[in-house]
């Protein structure tokens, strides 16, 4: 059978290789993102804020291609302020997810792009949705998206507790972002966050330096050397296991 | 949906053993003397791998090769053939005519017929009767003898050039004179460093520098206009016969 | 007859035959491409924007001394990379719509508007229109650097590059870029970025132009650094005359002699102009 090629990425295209997460709690959404944009093997950009504005509590996380998603985005961001111009009040999360399904579902042929929307309302309070690359509409407790969420989806389905309150679900993304980041190579730099709750929408930023750290094979590669102590003397580190000794 | 077919295609891929390393190489036969060049930048794509990488080599006194194409081919190829010579000389106790050395190239060129080297060579050198000799070859073994040829990625832009300076294509000679068969050793400096920097000038992959020999038959008098060549160096293994000279040059870096 | 109606924007009419005449084995022409190197830096008091100055077709130099930062207003300026048509129409078409946007709204242009501008132009080609772009300038909320690709994206960064020697370059600011740096420490930085391009990329060459822009003042440096002058030649290529042969020869005389013989005109029989 014909089936569409979605995951298709133009040749030359800037794509967002991509980590993204949201959680809802009680009060409000965490959402994040690495920072990471290639072409090919080339980082075109390490800072990226992949937490992109739609509306004054309603914010998307977006992986895929770049122009197609800040093309969507932008739309959306029109569409919602216009919509709050003419009905008098701010648009629900759903409404915006709304808008941002029907594009990508209509445009599935042209678009690659994968978005989770999260935000906060009157109506419901907190909510997630998934849009996923056929442009699928699907409303989650927690949502991880792109290349680098294949690897940590066992550690979310694991870890994941209802009932957290906004600091734990922090580190659940922080730390789920960070594990991710380590294992696919389009992901990385720092890890961009934002809380939103009804009263604010407050920004958190994890320097690429001081990442969470989970185990990184000292058993096996040996403890870093210090560079001016002779190696051998006083059975400082193992030998490598790459080196044979 | 009957038009939403997939845009995925069959696709096959395979290991690429060879690649273009650029670079451009030239030589100009005299009465009694050969000039060969080659400029040193080596190449991949948009990067430059090192500005100095000889592309011309000394073979015998009386012989220098100068390879273009893939690099690695070139200098296995070269490797190649002076082991061939110095398996020659231990037979015969001489070295191989320049003639010989062409036909010993077409051999082992063709040799590899259907897993060519992928490499344009040029022979210049002293022929047995003291002429000034150009050999030029294809990669798999097609060759001529020539008084002038350039190969390599200015080719286009150099040969024509060459035609018009040394064969006087187009030219048409002053009412009673005729046009000279072979131009002088300091002509031919001058044309093959104008060549260089001409290509430098157009051609994105030439450059970094320049390498020109000059092989000189026995008591060739073009010695004289050498003695004023700014760095030049005296290559010569063996006492009085052919001699060999190199002069480097500086061509543009961007 | 033939339809006088032309659509506004670019003409596909011959889209279908081009298709055809590619299938059959005809390549297109091809385009004359700045494979460039062109950056942009924020310092304490504006934006420098910095290129090469070589065109390039396939491996053939075109220009030895093109212009890569292009005019949209008098504080915003772009540079452009990738199809030379493309990123000099683009940036025109954009320069002139600002113009207009500017008269209409009666505000100073942003830098926000050209990118946007920008951005959805490009989007709408589906990376068509081959335009990598250096968008930079100050304006009303403050210095602003943008980054804008050819299929639309854009990034927002304190220090820039594209094109080909854009690695090179990218190398240089990230080892020596700070934030806050004065107006000379920038344009330094921007010239040892654009000669890395220069010398370690085959696509880009020859000299280097610069912009500084401030809040007050645009300064276009035009070959700032000259570092690939051309050598002097060994010989003289001037050939004698009679050197291309002929094959018949006319003289024609281009000064034409005509007898005027007046017929039956007074004064009286002037013609009538008023």
């Amino acid at each position: 059978m014909d089936h569409v090629d979605i995951n298709r990425l133009k040749t030359g295209e800037v794509n967002l290789g991509t980590s993204i997460m949201a959680v809802q709690f009680e009060g409000g959404v965490v959402i994040g993102a690495d920072s990471r944009t290639t072409t090919g093997s080339y980082i075109a950009n390490r800072v990226t804020d992949k937490l992109t504005y739609v509306h004054d509590r309603i914010y998307c996380c977006r992986s895929g291609s770049a122009a197609d998603t800040q093309a969507v985005a932008d739309i959306v961001h029109y569409a919602l302020q216009m919509y709050s111009q003419t009905a008098g009040e701010p648009p629900t999360v759903h409404h915006a997810a709304s808008v941002f399904q029907k594009l990508c579902y209509e445009n599935k042929d042209q678009l690659t792009a994968g978005i989770i929307v999260a935000g906060w309302d009157k109506e419901v309070g907190p909510s997630v949705y998934n849009i996923p690359l056929g442009g699928g509409l699907f409303r989650q407790p927690w949502a991880i998206g792109g290349s680098g969420s294949t690897y940590v989806y066992g550690y979310c389905d694991a870890t994941y507790r209802d009932g957290w309150g906004r600091d734990e679900c922090i580190n659940f993304v922080k730390n789920t972002l960070a594990l991710a980041m380590s294992r696919d190579g389009s992901s990385g730099g720092v890890i961009r966050m934002c809380v939103i709750t009804e009263e604010k929408v407050e920004r958190l930023f994890v320097p690429g330096d001081e990442l969470p750290r989970f185990w990184e094979g000292r058993e096996v590669l040996g403890e870093a050397v210090p560079k001016k102590q002779p190696v051998g003397e006083a059975g400082i580190g193992l030998v490598p296991m790459a080196v044979e000794a | 949906m009957p038009d939403m077919v997939s845009l995925a295609q069959p696709q096959q891929r395979q290991f690429n053993p060879y690649a273009d390393n650029g670079g451009t190489i030239l030589a100009i036969a005299g009465a009694d003397f050969t000039v060969i060049a080659g400029d040193t930048r080596q190449s991949e794509g948009y990067s430059i791998q090192t500005r100095y990488a000889p592309k011309v080599f000394r073979l015998t006194d009386r012989a220098v090769l100068a390879v273009n194409g893939f690099a690695a081919d070139g200098n296995m190829f070269v490797k190649k053939v002076r082991q061939r010579l110095e398996w020659y000389r231990h037979a015969h106790a001489k070295d191989m005519p320049l003639r010989a050395i062409a036909r010993l190239i077409q051999t082992m060129l063709y040799a590899r017929r259907f897993f060519p080297f992928y490499v344009y060579n040029i022979l210049g050198g002293i022929e047995e009767d003291g002429s000034g000799a150009v050999y030029s070859f294809d990669p798999v073994g097609s060759y001529e003898r020539e008084a002038c040829r350039a190969a390599g990625a200015a080719q286009s832009l150099v040969q024509p050039f060459l035609d018009n300076q040394i064969y006087f294509k187009n030219q048409v000679p002053a009412p009673g004179m005729a046009h000279p068969v072979h131009l002088p050793l300091s002509t031919v400096l001058s044309l093959v460093i104008d060549s260089f920097t001409s290509a430098t000038e157009r051609h994105i992959e030439v450059g970094d520098g320049l390498e020109m020999y000059v092989v000189l038959a026995k008591g060739s008098t073009a010695i004289q206009s050498l003695s004023t060549v700014r760095g030049i160096q005296e290559m010569t293994v063996t006492e009085d016969g052919e001699r060999v000279f190199v002069i480097r040059r500086e061509l543009k870096k961007d | 007859m033939a339809s006088v109606y032309s659509p506004p924007g670019f003409n596909f009419s011959n889209e279908i035959r081009n298709n055809f005449l590619l299938e059959k084995g005809l390549p297109l022409p091809k385009a004359t491409s700045t494979g460039t190197t062109i950056v942009g830096c924020l310092f304490k008091d504006g934006i420098v924007l910095g290129a090469d100055t070589r065109a390039t077709e396939g491996p053939i130099v075109a220009d030895k001394n093109c212009e890569k930062i292009h005019y949209i207003t008098e504080n915003i300026r772009c540079c452009g990379a990738g199809t030379a048509a493309d990123t000099e129409f683009t940036t025109a078409l954009i320069s002139s719509n600002m113009e207009l946007h500017a008269l209409s709204t009666g505000r100073k242009p942003r830098v926000v508007t050209a990118m946007t501008m920008l951005k959805q132009m490009l989007y709408r080609y589906q990376g068509h229109v081959g335009a990598a772009l250096v968008l930079g300038g100050v304006d009303a909320t403050g210095p602003h650097l943008f980054t804008i690709h050819p299929h639309g994206s854009t990034d927002k960064l304190p220090y820039v590059t594209m094109g080909s020697g854009s690695l090179a370059a990218m190398a240089v600011f990230e080892s020596g870029w700070r934030a806050d740096m004065s107006r000379d420490e920038a344009l330094n930085l921007v010239k040892a970025a654009i000669s890395a391009g220069i010398f370690n990329d085959l696509g880009s060459g020859s000299n280097v132009d610069a912009c500084i822009i401030t809040a007050t003042h645009t300064e276009l440096l035009r070959n700032v650094e000259m570092p690939n002058q051309r050598v002097e030649k060994e010989r003289k290529y001037a050939f004698r005359r009679g050197t291309t042969a002929w094959k018949n020869q006319t003289v024609r005389d281009l000064i034409v002699k005509e007898e005027l013989t007046t017929v039956g005109a007074g004064p009286g029989e002037a013609m009538d102009t008023t």
